[in-house]
């Protein structure tokens, strides 16, 4: 495309009054020579028009707005698909951040002020000149069917809701019919209006709509032996269940692994299994995956002072509903439920009994009544969860006069007589509490299968199960906070239990989103663009691979497994399971990968446009790499609340830290920069990363950059990395203002002037 | 504890009124805005949780049950409408039958099935000793106006006991006699349940007179004054009816007394034989009679109307616990009223007929007191006394 440029600064907001326009276009019209207009009120219906007849009479395609945050007015600034708009910040970021002059510094505050306004602009200018327009990637054929794994109630309902939506779509399921779990229940929870009363086990119907479905194809017995390709082309090799197969998925054998094999000092684990970058030309194509295979019961043995397993009197609630189902209570006069295992210090509930485990002891106490007039169910916890409608069906229960409950910390269960005794202590009785009763039931909670196995069986250089945090007691790492349904394997979504413990009125929720998810994912593949969180970008990862040396990082540190292997071992990309977070960009040592709009030499042509001043302590440059998804609104909020940032500092905003490749940083310290931070979102135990490992891999490529930094005679300390959530807007000034402190203390960068 | 739900405890208050007992789900907002509930003793919270866990062994022998006045906050500001205070009231109503001897009178005291019996006893007994004494006529208008209600039963000789004395003191001496004895049983009961569940030695005891001195007396001067009754916030009403009524059984209490020891002791005395007979209206006695009946009905009008209202308006269960009361006070009230106005009237046929019916009212009152709301005040007084006695030097045991 030709570019023809044109910037344009707005006057509006105080922009005019604060900043030396004049200056700003001179800048703009003999530095970066480009024609440069001024305007009040950009974002005004006239401002626009002011734009668009420059667009429209002399052919301007490239637009620079010199006006308010990215974040903002995006509509207003928007010229259409063709053009290309870049934003320079200089509301938020320059004039709101400027704070107040020192005393008898008026001057030099002014001065300052215009050069940091300055600097934005050039940035601004480089940027959209090294921008391009983005070619959507397209597959060469798209498949649109979805694959449901998993014939429960979550499966089946993402099939039907996705059938619904026009989509086709195949279960499998691993037993020989649908229904899953459910099909166990003697009675369900109530569905409807006023809430209070058990239900007859509704699962037939479901199985019926989902097998009367001309959308939806079902396959019983069946397994997934592996799932290969990306989103928009998945082909999944079948098996009849519990069967082996030569296409099963094989286990991840890293560069480390390789070495060992290959020099026989460990064995292959993929014996007779096909490499996971064979395609099996027998494979069944599909567009998308809802992974819905469940749960199973937790193991309760664990908790000895409770005698599962040792005492037959003591029963889990998943035996107890078997029972029911069976038609077995009619000799139980007194049953005791057990919430949590208890202990005087322990309130815990079961693990992974979320609020289902509370609701199925309610339900089990009604199947007690209900079978003998004179039975009593004892119902002790710790905490009673009936979210939503739930809390009907508890108010329900609790209406029944031999139903009894009390909060209690449960001691112990031992047999006496044909029963047992359960002793609690801490209970609403003021007293403690000794029970004799028939059975005990434990409330067991629900583990997801992809706990026990790697369920999605994925032909994936990253292995074939989902890459666990070991955060999340073996549920499918997903953002949890912004992006539930979402698996760290772009196209696969989990729902119902696999997902969290969750009745069937939330599975059945689930498992719409999980479907609308899986629909959505095809059709952002269709069009070429990124699903989530980047929704629509239609930018993806370049590889410039003649200059690569395979060295793997890129394939190693990309969070979502987009990069496999070719035959020759150089890094093959996906780009449908790419989430363009740009993780490989910032690995890549020989900085071959980069986006058309974001890539090593566009944003080191930034860094280089920014005007050094020599020989000045008073303008040392700071660079602060920040997050776009956290950190740069959290500077920008910080702008709005008018707090003041050092005029020393200049704001890079980059996809994501993992996106930041240390050239960067080694370049802007040789061009006689004097420090840099990248900022960044949470990692560890509660990460707010949205591309989940971001901000831990930079602070790690950080660490050893400042190794290097000091072979050179440079302090480490010039370099940085924070993490900041976005709601950190008060402390984010002092935390940089801190920073460019420590920064003068240090003296300015030695290169300077080389 | 080793818990035995009674379920059908439970349904028993679900009759009487808690029925929505098992609504509770111990937020405890109720013995936070509860006057009685402290620390250790999250009022009426555990006992809400004892009555769902049918535990009546614990609730009848709580001094709180009857410490509490019902003044019905916890009504108001229970967020699941569990309606603590009905509950408790059915606790009170089943803990008098609980203590009520003979039990089988009690049980008959205890709902509505057994109204036409409770009745029909006294009905019965004084229709037959009418009969007996020989006195069932109508008397003539003469002798009706010298005598007025004085020979209901008749008339002897015997100079030093009144034929019709003697079969009132029968009648009514008999039925009270029945109350005091089972007051006795039923409030020992209690109080050795309380004491036991309080964890108290009992290694000293006090002397009755010290008992009485130290305890029971300041708790009845606690109720005359209405002291904590005057705390309830959303129940404040009842004062204004429950004051003029309690101080009329007071004055009513009072007349009796006089008229026995003037009309049936002295007036034996020749000298003081103008104590006999019927008081003018103008008696100083006379005039408390009148005005004490007369704040009778007025108090159990107040009371009548407030619960009707409470009803109407507030969803409160109507139980035969509370109204059968309030009818029987009602009756007797109005009765004696009646038998009055019949005598000033002259009007003997209808005059005889109303003081059977009030003579009947009153034995029902005292022979039935123990089992009936009306039991509240004996068990109320001695629990007030025990809260005084269990935090005393006897009650600690601090030795």
């Amino acid at each position: 495309m030709d570019k023809k440029y044109c910037a344009y600064i707005c006057t509006g907001c105080g922009i005019g009054e604060a900043l030396d326009i004049e200056g700003l276009t001179k800048v703009v019209t003999s530095e970066m020579s480009m024609d440069c207009k001024d305007f009040f009120g950009l974002c005004t219906a006239d401002g626009r028009a002011f734009i668009e007849k420059d667009i429209n009479e002399n052919g301007v395609n490239t637009v620079v707005v010199c006006a308010c945050s990215p974040r903002v007015m995006s509509d207003e600034f928007n010229f259409g698909e063709d053009k290309i708009t870049v934003r320079a910040n200089l509301r938020e970021q320059v004039i709101w951040s400027a704070g107040v002059a020192e005393e008898g510094k008026e001057e030099a505050h002014q001065e300052w002020l215009n050069e940091t306004a300055s600097d934005y602009v050039r940035m601004a200018c480089t940027r959209a000149k090294k921008t391009e327009l983005p070619d959507p990637y397209q597959l060469e054929t798209l498949n649109k069917e979805i694959l449901v794994m998993g014939g429960g109630i979550a499966g089946m309902t993402a099939a039907l809701e996705a059938s619904k939506a026009g989509s086709k779509v195949t279960i499998i399921e691993k037993a020989d019919k649908l229904g899953g779990k459910a099909l166990g229940w003697a009675k369900q929870f109530p569905t409807k209006m006023p809430y209070t009363d058990l239900e007859p086990n509704s699962i037939g119907t479901m199985v019926a709509a989902v097998e009367a479905d001309a959308n939806i194809t079902v396959k019983t017995s069946t397994e997934v032996a592996r799932i290969g390709g990306a989103p928009g082309n998945f082909g999944v090799t079948l098996k009849a269940a519990g069967s082996q197969s030569e296409w099963d998925a094989p286990a991840k054998v890293g560069v480390d692994e390789q070495d060992l094999i290959s020099k026989g000092q460990m064995e292959d684990p993929n014996v007779g299994l096909k490499p996971y970058a064979e395609e099996n030309p027998e494979a069944q194509k599909f567009g998308a995956v809802v992974l819905a295979t469940g749960w199973v019961p937790a193991d309760v043995s664990g908790f000895t002072h409770l005698g599962y397993g040792v005492n037959d009197k003591v029963v889990t609630n998943a035996q107890f509903e078997k029972m029911a189902k069976d038609g077995q209570l009619a000799g139980l006069k007194s049953v005791a439920f057990v919430m949590s295992p208890g202990g005087e210090d322990n309130d815990q509930d079961f693990p992974y009994c979320n609020s289902v485990t509370s609701m199925v002891a309610l339900k089990q106490a009604k199947y007690v009544r209900e079978s003998n007039a004179d039975a009593k169910a004892y119902i002790l916890y710790q905490h009673m969860r009936t979210p939503g409608h739930m809390e009907y069906f508890y108010k329900g229960i609790q209406q029944d006069d031999g139903i009894f409950l009390t909060k209690a910390a449960v001691t112990g269960v031992v047999a006496s007589g044909n029963g047992c005794t359960v002793t609690a202590t801490n209970t609403l009785l003021g007293e403690d509490l000794n029970l004799d009763v028939d059975l005990v039931v434990l409330a067991a909670g629900m583990e997801p299968m992809t706990k026990h196995e790697s369920s999605i069986n994925l032909a994936y250089r990253q292995g074939p199960a989902f890459l666990d945090l070991d955060l999340f007691d073996g549920y499918a790492d997903s953002h949890f906070i912004c992006f539930p349904y979402e698996t760290r394997r772009t196209g696969i979504y989990t729902c119902g239990g696999v997902r969290k413990a969750m009745n069937m009125e939330e599975t059945i929720d689930d498992a719409s989103g999980a479907a609308l998810k899986a629909i959505q994912c095809i059709e952002s593949v269709d069009r070429g663009v990124s699903v989530h969180p980047r929704s629509g970008d239609k930018t993806y990862p370049d590889f410039f691979m003649q200059r690569c040396t395979q060295c793997k990082r890129c394939t190693e540190e990309c969070p979502f497994g987009a990069i496999d292997d070719d035959a020759k071992g150089t890094p093959l990309p996906n780009p449908t399971r790419c989430r363009r977070c740009g993780t490989c960009m910032g690995a890549c040592p020989e900085r071959i990968i980069g986006f058309k709009d974001y890539n090593i030499d566009l944003i080191g042509s930034m860094l280089k446009s920014i005007e050094v001043p020599e020989d000045d302590e008073d303008k040392l440059r700071i660079i602060i790499f920040a997050c776009e998804n956290d950190a740069y609104p959290a500077l920008d909020m910080a702008g709005m609340r008018r707090n003041k940032l050092n005029h020393m500092v200049r704001i890079v905003p980059v996809r994501c830290l993992g996106s930041v490749n240390m050239s960067w940083v080694r370049d802007l310290l040789s061009a006689g920069m004097d420090g840099a931070m990248l900022l960044g979102c949470k990692y560890g135990d509660d990460y707010q990363c949205h591309f989940v490992k971001g901000s831990e891999i930079a602070s790690k490529r950080m660490e050893n950059i400042g190794d290097s930094l000091s072979t050179l005679g440079l302090e480490p300390e010039r370099v940085r990395s924070e993490q900041v959530a976005i709601t950190e807007y008060d402390k984010i000034p002092k935390l940089i203002n801190d920073f460019v402190d420590e920064i003068v203390e240090l003296g300015p960068n030695p290169f300077k002037g080389f | 504890m080793s818990a035995q739900p009674d379920l059908e405890f439970i349904k028993y208050l679900k009759d009487a009124g808690g029925d929505d007992l098992k609504k509770c789900y111990q937020c405890a907002t109720c013995s936070v805005v509860c006057q009685l509930s402290t620390d250790t003793k999250p009022f009426p919270r555990k006992e809400m949780i004892w009555a769902q866990w049918g535990q009546k062994d614990k609730l009848v022998a709580d001094p709180d049950i009857f410490l509490c006045h019902d003044c019905g906050d916890c009504t108001v500001y229970c967020p699941r409408g569990a309606k603590p205070s009905n509950v408790l009231g059915a606790i009170r109503a089943y803990a008098y039958t609980f203590y009520g001897w003979p039990s089988g009178l009690a049980k008959l005291a205890s709902n509505s099935k057994g109204l036409p019996m409770l009745v029909a006893i006294p009905s019965v007994i004084i229709f037959v000793l009418w009969l007996i004494s020989g006195g069932l006529a109508i008397p003539s208008a003469a002798e009706f106006a010298d005598y007025g209600y004085q020979r209901f039963f008749g008339h002897w000789d015997f100079y030093w006991l009144s034929k019709n004395v003697f079969f009132i003191d029968v009648i009514m001496l008999a039925a009270a006699g029945l109350a005091v004895v089972a007051s006795y049983n039923g409030v020992s009961k209690m109080w050795k349940g309380m004491a036991e569940n309080a964890g108290l030695k009992n290694a000293f005891r006090p002397s009755a007179g010290s008992f009485i001195k130290e305890f029971l007396w300041p708790a009845v001067q606690e109720i005359v004054k209405h002291t904590r009754v005057r705390k309830c916030n959303e129940n404040n009403d009842r004062v204004k009816g429950h004051l003029p009524l309690m101080l009329a059984f007071i004055g009513l209490f009072i007349v009796t007394a006089w008229s026995a020891l003037a009309n049936d002791v002295l007036a034996l005395v020749p000298a003081l034989h103008f104590l006999h007979g019927p008081m003018s209206f103008w008696n100083p006695v006379k005039i408390l009679a009148n005005v004490s009946a007369v704040a009778m009905i007025i108090g159990i009008g107040i009371l009548w109307i407030n619960r009707s209202k409470k009803e109407a308006e507030k969803g409160l269960t109507p139980t035969f616990y509370d109204w059968f009361l309030i009818w029987e006070i009602m009756v007797v009230g109005v009765s004696g009223l009646l038998a009055e106005i019949a005598r000033w009237a002259g009007l003997a046929g209808p005059g005889y007929v109303i003081y059977y019916i009030h003579l009947v009212s009153v034995m029902m009152l005292f022979m039935y007191m123990p089992y009936t709301k009306f039991a509240h005040l004996v068990y109320r007084t001695f629990a007030i006394a025990f809260e005084k006695y269990s935090v005393s030097s006897f009650g600690k045991n601090e030795v």
